[in-house]
């Protein structure tokens, strides 16, 4: 009966009121998170078109061109910058022979670097290296099979290869020291689009430097970075002052990914900021709710009726609101997601169904801690109401 | 129920002296009480305060030994559900509802009475045939009838009415004034009745001048 008395008070448009600036908060919110979880493979490090912001830098051309222990140190220390990683590269002369299975052999002069393991776009648990590997595991550019299959192959009368062939070609590599020659067998793991230089895995290099050319010093030739802005003038004016060269094209795809995820952020922002205005105005919509029925509640309560009975009638429309409201969002969302996928098919991200898992595990949490929230104020705005000394209670002297 | 009033007074106006304010004084359980005293003097107040609506007064008032400041919000649910009973000068009916779902609104907090029960009881005032009335369209002195039997349809050990009788006609007066006697008797409550003059011909074990 007091359920039935407060409603009357109601008015259904109030309601759908009530329901549209929840649901479009919310439909907002979700619809953003989950644009933001999708996009996040885009920025992950094993993205060639977006992957982490890096920059790799050498010095020009010259007789002493190698990073000294300092000059990585200053690079550390500037604040644009978040990891930086070194190149080195073997103290040996490499000769890597190929023998194809009935098409004789070929024989290059080539050489090795190394990298931190972080700043490869490669995962694969089979980098790595140790003294009792039969194996090396060689990361090539891309761009060399691309070299092979369109500019070298068909003038040959050579097969082109594809990736999963190159993989099983034995190599030897015949890696001559100054005080030791030794062989390895080695073999091409993956291909690579970001770091133009054939590497090796860390340990191995460190392994020949010191067991080939135990008396030459190993220099660090060029340096990879991790950095915040790669549109900072600042970091362009580091690079201008201390003479350092870095690819430009390199520069630009990060500057698209930071320009992108600026986007994201904004997007996200905006998303949250109407989210909190759409909290505020639900807000106001309980007030007004409660307002409407200020005589009535007080009646009740000075009747005997415990705060908490009548509060449970607001808690009860709230409550069925929200979840009608997280209903209509996430009925969003799954449109948006279908809407987004040809877009996000071109960013090259990969647009699974798991996206979703998060958003309804992220309208649950926000189901829950709304429904506290409201509950909460209502409480809160029914106890201020009924307090004693109110002016509707002791009106009459 | 033995209410102990301990030189209270009013700390939003100052009251003139009176049997009430300044004065220590004991309602007692089974015993009838009016208080009588021209509009404005404060009746209300004095009433709101022993019913926990109003705390603005210095001195203090205990129900049996027990100081009704420190009552909780909960205590003072329970206390209005099965303690005190009230019909307030202004009868605080809700409009929107029907004469006898005021009533069950407040009797379905302690199921105290049969529908029957109520509807004997307002047959007794008269105003069963408006039971299905909504309060709104009621006469104030019908109103007022259907507040008394709201009133009585809950435990109570003491029951407060102010001015229940201002619009009502003396043959309800009697009526009414017979079945709010009864049910005091039946329950040994406090009865206690503020009016403007008229004494209604209860027999009063005191009558308190404000």
């Amino acid at each position: 009966m007091i359920s039935d008395l407060l409603h009357k008070q109601i008015r259904f448009s109030q309601l759908l009121f009530f329901a549209l600036t929840s649901s479009l908060g919310l439909g907002i919110l979700l619809v953003v998170f989950q644009l933001f979880v999708d996009t996040q493979s885009l920025f992950g490090s094993s993205n060639d078109l977006l992957g982490n912001q890096t920059v790799i830098i050498s010095k020009a051309i010259g007789k002493d061109n190698a990073f000294t222990e300092e000059e990585i140190e200053t690079l550390k220390q500037q604040d644009f910058v978040k990891k930086v990683g070194s190149f080195t590269n073997g103290t040996y002369r490499v000769q890597g022979s190929v023998s194809l299975l009935g098409m004789g052999g070929m024989s290059t002069d080539m050489f090795l670097e190394s990298v931190s393991d972080r700043f490869i776009d490669v995962q694969d648990e089979n980098w790595k290296w140790s003294p009792e590997s039969r194996r090396v595991p060689v990361i090539i550019p891309k761009n060399y099979i691309d070299l092979y299959n369109y500019g070298f192959a068909p003038g040959a009368g050579l097969p082109q290869i594809n990736q999963k062939v190159i993989s099983q070609i034995p190599i030897k590599l015949s890696l001559t020291g100054s005080s030791k020659r030794k062989m390895y067998d080695a073999y091409i793991l993956a291909t690579s689009e970001k770091i133009n230089t054939i590497l090796v895995p860390k340990s191995f290099l460190e392994y020949t430097n010191q067991v080939l050319s135990p008396d030459i010093e190993v220099k660090i030739s060029r340096v990879i970075m991790e950095v915040t802005n790669p549109s900072d003038p600042k970091l362009l004016d580091f690079f201008e002052k201390n003479n350092y060269q870095y690819f430009q094209s390199e520069l630009l795809s990060s500057r698209i990914s930071y320009f992108l995820q600026l986007v994201l952020a904004i997007v996200l922002g905006i998303g949250i900021l109407i989210t909190a205005l759409s909290i505020t105005l639900v807000i106001t919509n309980i007030n007004l709710l409660i307002l409407k029925n200020k005589q009535t509640i007080c009646q009740l309560y000075f009747l005997g009726f415990s705060r908490k009975q009548i509060a449970s009638v607001y808690h009860k429309i709230s409550y069925k609101i929200l979840g009608v409201s997280i209903c209509i969002a996430l009925i969003l969302v799954v449109i948006c997601k279908f809407i987004f996928a040809p877009f996000l098919t071109i960013l090259q991200t990969e647009s699974s169904a798991f996206s979703l898992i998060y958003v309804f595990i992220v309208a649950i949490v926000l189901f829950v801690v709304l429904a506290l929230y409201y509950t909460k104020h209502t409480n809160k705005k029914i106890a201020q109401m009924t307090a004693v000394n109110t002016s509707l209670l002791t009106t009459e002297i | 129920m033995t209410i102990q009033i301990q030189t209270i007074i009013p700390t939003y106006f100052t009251p003139a002296s009176s049997e009430v304010w300044s004065k220590v004084f004991s309602l007692e359980s089974g015993q009838k009480y009016l208080v009588k005293a021209a509009s404005g003097s404060g009746k209300s107040s004095f009433f709101n305060f022993l019913y926990g609506l109003n705390n603005k007064f210095t001195g203090a008032i205990q129900f049996d030994g027990k100081d009704i400041l420190s009552y909780t919000e909960p205590e003072w649910t329970q206390l209005r559900r099965k303690k005190i009973s009230i019909v307030f000068q202004g009868l605080r009916l809700f409009p929107e509802l029907t004469a006898l779902e005021n009533i069950q609104l407040k009797n379905q907090l302690t199921a105290h009475k049969t529908e029957a029960e109520i509807l004997a009881y307002m047959k007794r005032l008269d105003v069963d045939q408006l039971a299905h009335k909504q309060a709104e369209t009621l006469s104030y002195g019908q109103q007022q009838r259907v507040a008394i039997v709201r009133a009585l349809c809950q435990p109570f050990e003491l029951l407060l009415l102010d001015e229940p009788f201002s619009h009502i006609d003396d043959v309800q007066i009697a009526n009414a004034t017979s079945l709010i006697l009864e049910e005091v008797s039946q329950r040994n409550a406090t009865l206690v009745i503020a009016s403007l003059g008229n004494s209604y011909n209860i027999d009063y074990t005191k009558t308190l001048l404000l």
